[in-house]
């Protein structure tokens, strides 16, 4: 009996976000289930109410919001992920910092069939 | 023997069949570059920083969508950023056995985001394969046998392969005195193949993906290359040098291979590889 594959691929490294941030496109068509984590290296300023919108996109050009969302980590070393199934193909995240802070992340998406 | 499995017929491997790896079956091993860092990842040199890690794609477009891979549904996908200049490497990381020929082989094609409704054909700057090699224990050098295929440079057409045994400077990571790094994936100090302009089949939009064969041979005993071909085209190697410097503490009988794609517009370019087959004479 073959097992399920699993891949994680970090998606973003030492970026970072302030304002708005979208991380690159990642194709994961061939995988189930997808769970994003955001881990802060560094979390600075007014961070309540940073939050991530998973987006998904038929041709990686053009994103809609799939409808999962989770709150951005808010202090150093914390981590915060998010969990979506059913998505087709193209995976990215869609970040939204408040004015006057900034996160310096480690994003990774875990991936399975 | 190969004929019997219509994957390999399309290769001609040497006498023993290292790896062969069919992105149908996952991503078997391929992972992305990162550059050396010790203590903080801001100590990692500028040019590897944006790096990304590569993807199983079924190559969809908006127009046509999923054009798959040569056989199955998966090519293996190495993407840059959409910034004109920006690079991205994916390798897969072994040792050797033995020192003798060693021989790569892909079926690869590269493309443009197709987000304009133009043929796009000089976006993609290059795309290339890069051995990171080392003798074994004791021995004298680390060797890094550098190709590209050199599309476009500034917008202009070049369509040639191109060799780099230019070497870039060493730099300390960190403080330990046990880490270095080099920016070998530099723009500069390629020289041209003797004869290798080619023109391949980009095709006439970009969402049309036409498959190529590459084979690179090289002698892991005189660290000299043997072959360069892509499809009907086979090139004079014997004057190129590979990339050499002395050993270093922690790479002995190191056999990497490496893919490269670099980007010529601020578009993202991809560089998909179908299957790759890496054989030796041992």
């Amino acid at each position: 009996m073959a097992i399920a594959r699993s891949h994680t691929a970090t998606i973003a490294r030492n970026e970072v976000w302030s304002g708005e941030a979208v991380t690159e496109p990642y194709e994961a068509g061939w995988a189930r289930e997808a769970i994003f984590f955001v881990r802060a290296l560094e979390a600075v300023g007014p961070l309540a109410g940073a939050a991530a919108q998973v987006q998904i996109s038929a041709d990686g050009m053009h994103w809609v919001d799939e409808g999962t969302s989770f709150g951005l980590p808010d202090r150093d070393g914390a981590v915060t992920f998010g969990r979506v199934a059913r998505f087709g193909n193209w995976l990215r995240l869609r970040c939204r910092v408040p004015d006057g802070a900034t996160l310096r992340v480690v994003a990774a998406l875990t991936l399975k069939e | 023997m190969a004929h019997a499995d219509p994957r390999l017929s399309r290769y001609d491997p040497l006498g023993r069949i290292i790896y062969f790896d069919d992105f149908d079956e996952g991503y078997n091993g391929w992972v992305g570059l990162i550059g050396n860092y010790e203590g903080s990842l801001d100590t990692m040199l500028p040019g590897y920083q944006p790096l990304m890690q590569p993807m199983l794609s079924n190559v969809t477009h908006w127009d046509t969508g999923s054009h798959g891979a040569f056989d199955g549904t998966y090519a293996l996908k190495t993407a840059t950023r959409p910034v004109k200049g920006q690079q991205n490497v994916t390798l897969k990381r072994i040792t050797f056995r033995q020192l003798g020929r060693i021989q790569f082989e892909c079926y690869f094609a590269f493309k443009p985001e197709a987000n304009t409704m133009q043929l796009s054909e000089l976006d993609v700057r290059s795309i290339g394969v890069i051995f990171d090699l080392q003798h074994g224990e004791g021995g004298a050098n680390r060797v890094m046998p550098h190709i590209r295929y050199l599309n476009a440079l500034d917008g202009v057409p070049m369509a040639k392969w191109q060799y780099k045994f230019r070497r870039q400077p060493f730099h300390d990571i960190g403080g330990s005195g046990k880490t270095v790094s080099h920016y070998h994936l530099a723009p500069e100090g390629w020289d041209d193949v003797p004869g290798g302009a080619q023109k391949l089949c980009y095709n006439e939009v970009p969402t049309k993906i036409n498959w190529h064969y590459l084979k690179i041979g090289f002698d892991l005993k005189t660290m000299r290359y043997t072959e360069l071909r892509c499809n009907d085209r086979s090139f004079d190697v014997s004057t190129m040098l590979p990339m050499t410097m002395p050993a270093m503490a922690n790479l002995w009988c190191m056999l990497n291979v490496c893919l490269l794609v670099e980007n010529d517009a601020d578009k993202r370019s991809f560089f998909y590889v179908d299957s790759a087959l890496l054989s030796g004479e041992f």
